[in-house]
């Protein structure tokens, strides 16, 4: 198939692994899944020390299973990129290491405290959620597939981050103003969530035109706004002057983008910014150390005590 | 040797099984799924797999979900709280249809 | 083992001597699920393959589930959640040292066999409960037996595995070297005189030294089998049951009540209804 054809015929879950795709359109949803994918592991890397650090046995619980979720979401959407035939996911796995895989820029950022876990768990999430519930509707019809079940469970997360949102703006004065403080430090980050605007996008237009992506950056962001302003009111939270966000006519926002530090933004994006490679080697370290378990089952995959019997 | 068939109706849905095909290889297995599982009922793909390939785990020896309250990991335990977006609201209503089938409601 | 068949009744029902068997009991119960389950924790994120970490998370969240449900019976006894595990100071805490021993980074022999180590003694535990004289306790016993299969399995489908490769089986007799003596913690008494009560009581159908001779009796050729050799060990000094612990337990203790003491919090929020109505 060449890329005129795929665009012609591009649509929700058009394309599967039996179809002869392009090598363009396979590299350019490889790049986008395995994004995807690297940024549930590492969002799971930032949120694991919670599990240990939540403050009833309740939460404790919750961020363990959501922690587990967001690996069982790598494993899906490891395999629907693997689908498209440029990458294995061991190979991917390993970029993630070497810091050559790129993820969202929230999660290059350390997270120190408690109060700052619905950041993540509310705002990154809901954000997540909005451009994955698009997503149902890619092209690649594994991607979709790997959505149908993302999607299915991160209704538990975001609420579940609401809900520690409800109960740090109802608790102690301290905690109210020690979650305004992580809001004010992390909002920039998460309005960035979505990217430049679409003008400043440099992969936006080859994936929206095969359907890999179905809506732009700005549609996106707008989306969340609207829903998760009210939210962030609701609980009490001051919405941070910076970035000027302003409310047009139509109903839509319009973000000051040079009120963001886009530096910051270009520099995580590169895999440079300090926190994010402490994390990126943290995780390599962990990876490497158990390195040898890989290399024990592998041989033992190879052995006839692994080998299902031939097939035909 | 006995091949298990999965059908899928129309690009993007999911293959599912819709039965099985004696056969002696893989190429055979597929010309003989096609007429008898595909004939009739609408059909955009099918696979085939050995059915001895196949490895099975079900309720007798599996308590799938657990035996003790897992509600943390379902949306509906987080309560009074309105879903912040449609795409919330529509994973909320899954996971409790979810859940309602699987306590045989 | 037991001397009287009576039913204790409900909790209203127990005199100081018995009230002070069962609280001793069900500390050990919850104290071993919550602490392990703590370590487990651990490997999130950082398990040798995706679908393995998801399978360890699992084990992790029942044993916490576990915790949960022993700690709740405390509760009839007046004591909050805070009082049970937020608030309790570190040398009060009942649990064998099996459970709180850290994990060495990539050591996945250590977490596939102290499994292992526990399941066995969890399953043996759970099986002389099933008739305690308590009906509390034996009423959660088949929930809680209904999880302990799969870790079970997950355990020694592990150790196959890694026992087939030379270096996997060295890895594991290091661990075993080193776990051993805290497994046999897992039988030391919190106070033989009241293990002692706990048995007269017939709160459990089996004594320490039971149920250690039985666990023995399963775990050591099975290890056999795979190739490893068992050490001739005692048990670990100190073993926890009496509150005594390693140094590890503090700083683990001194995490995971990290927040709570941050946000100067008094008590513990619930999401999940209580155990009793969930039951119904």
């Amino acid at each position: 198939m060449d890329v005129e054809t795929v665009t012609e015929r591009a649509g929700p879950r058009e394309f599967s692994p039996k179809d002869d795709m392009p090598e363009e359109y396979r590299k350019a949803a490889t790049r986008m899944i395995q994004f995807h994918a690297n940024s549930e592991i590492m969002g799971a890397y930032l949120e694991r020390p919670f599990i240990r650090q939540a403050p009833s046995l309740d939460r404790k619980l919750a961020f363990s299973a959501k922690v587990q979720d967001e690996i069982g979401h790598g494993q899906l959407l490891y395999r629907a990129a693997e689908s498209l035939g440029i990458k294995t996911r061991e190979e991917m796995l390993r970029e993630l290491e070497e810091g050559k895989g790129k993820f969202l820029n929230c999660f290059h950022y350390p997270m120190d405290s408690y109060v700052e876990t619905p950041m993540i768990a509310f705002f990154v999430d809901g954000a997540a959620m909005r451009r994955q519930a698009t997503l149902k509707s890619t092209s690649w019809e594994p991607y979709a597939h790997a959505m149908d079940k993302v999607c299915f469970e991160e209704g538990f997360h975001v609420k579940h981050g609401e809900d520690i949102l409800r109960e740090l703006m109802t608790g102690s004065r301290k905690e109210q103003e020690m979650t305004q403080e992580a809001f004010d430090e992390w909002w920039p980050r998460i309005i960035q969530f979505f990217g430049p605007t679409d003008e400043q996008s440099t992969h936006h237009g080859f994936a929206a035109e095969v359907g890999l992506k179905q809506m732009s950056n700005d549609q996106l962001r707008n989306a969340f706004l609207n829903a998760y302003i009210p939210k962030a009111r609701k609980y009490g939270l001051e919405i941070p002057d910076y970035p000027r966000i302003e409310k047009r006519d139509d109903g839509t926002y319009e973000v000051r983008e040079d009120d963001l530090d886009w530096d910051e933004f270009f520099k995580i994006a590169k895999n440079d910014y300090e926190p994010g490679v402490g994390q990126i080697d943290g995780r390599k370290a962990a990876q490497d150390a158990v390195e040898w378990v890989r290399d024990v089952l592998d041989d033992y995959e190879q052995t006839a005590r692994g080998q299902p019997a031939a097939a035909d | 040797m006995i091949w298990e068939v999965f059908r899928q109706e129309e690009a993007g849905d999911y293959h599912t099984h819709c039965g099985n095909v004696h056969a002696p290889d893989r190429e055979m297995a597929l010309l003989f799924a096609e007429i008898q599982h595909g004939r009739r009922k609408p059909t955009h793909s099918l696979w085939v797999a050995p059915k001895d390939e196949i490895g099975e785990v079900d309720e007798e020896t599996a308590n799938f979900g657990g035996t003790t309250d897992k509600s943390y990991r379902w949306a509906m335990t987080y309560q009074n709280i309105d879903a912040a977006a449609e795409e919330v609201a529509d994973s909320e209503a899954e996971q409790a249809e979810a859940d309602r089938r699987r306590r045989g409601d | 083992m037991a001397t009287t068949d009576a039913d204790l009744g409900s909790p209203g029902d127990l005199d100081e001597g018995e009230r002070e068997a069962v609280e001793h009991l069900l500390y050990r119960l919850a104290d071993d699920e919550f602490v392990l389950a703590e370590r487990y924790t651990e490997w999130q994120v950082r398990a040798p393959t995706l679908e393995s970490d998801l399978s360890l998370s699992n084990i992790a969240q029942d044993e916490l589930g576990h915790a949960r449900l022993w700690y709740d019976l405390l509760e009839d006894f007046g004591y909050s959640e805070s009082d049970l595990v937020w608030e309790r100071p570190p040398g009060e805490w009942r649990h064998a040292t099996l459970s709180e021993v850290p994990f060495a980074e990539g050591d996945w022999a250590d977490a596939v066999l102290r499994s292992y180590l526990y399941d066995v003694a969890e399953g043996i535990r759970l099986s002389a409960l099933e008739e305690s004289s308590y009906a509390r306790i034996r009423d959660r016993v088949p929930k809680i037996r209904g999880e302990e299969g799969f870790h079970r399995d997950h355990a020694e489908g592990w150790l196959e595995r890694l026992a087939t490769d030379s270096g996997g089986l060295d890895r594991l007799q290091s661990a075993l070297d080193r776990l051993f003596p805290h497994a046999l913690a897992l039988f030391a008494p919190t106070d033989p005189e009241i293990e002692d009560r706990i048995d007269d009581l017939g709160l459990r159908t089996a004594s320490l030294s039971e149920m250690r001779g039985e666990w023995r009796s399963e775990v050591e050729p099975f290890l056999s089998e795979l190739g490893l050799t068992v050490p001739d060990a005692d048990r670990h000094t100190p073993h926890g049951r009496g509150g005594d612990h390693t140094g590890d337990w503090d700083d683990l203790h001194d995490d995971f009540t990290h927040t709570y003491r941050e946000l100067g919090r008094t008590e513990a929020r619930r999401i999940m209804v209580d155990p009793d109505e969930a039951e119904s």
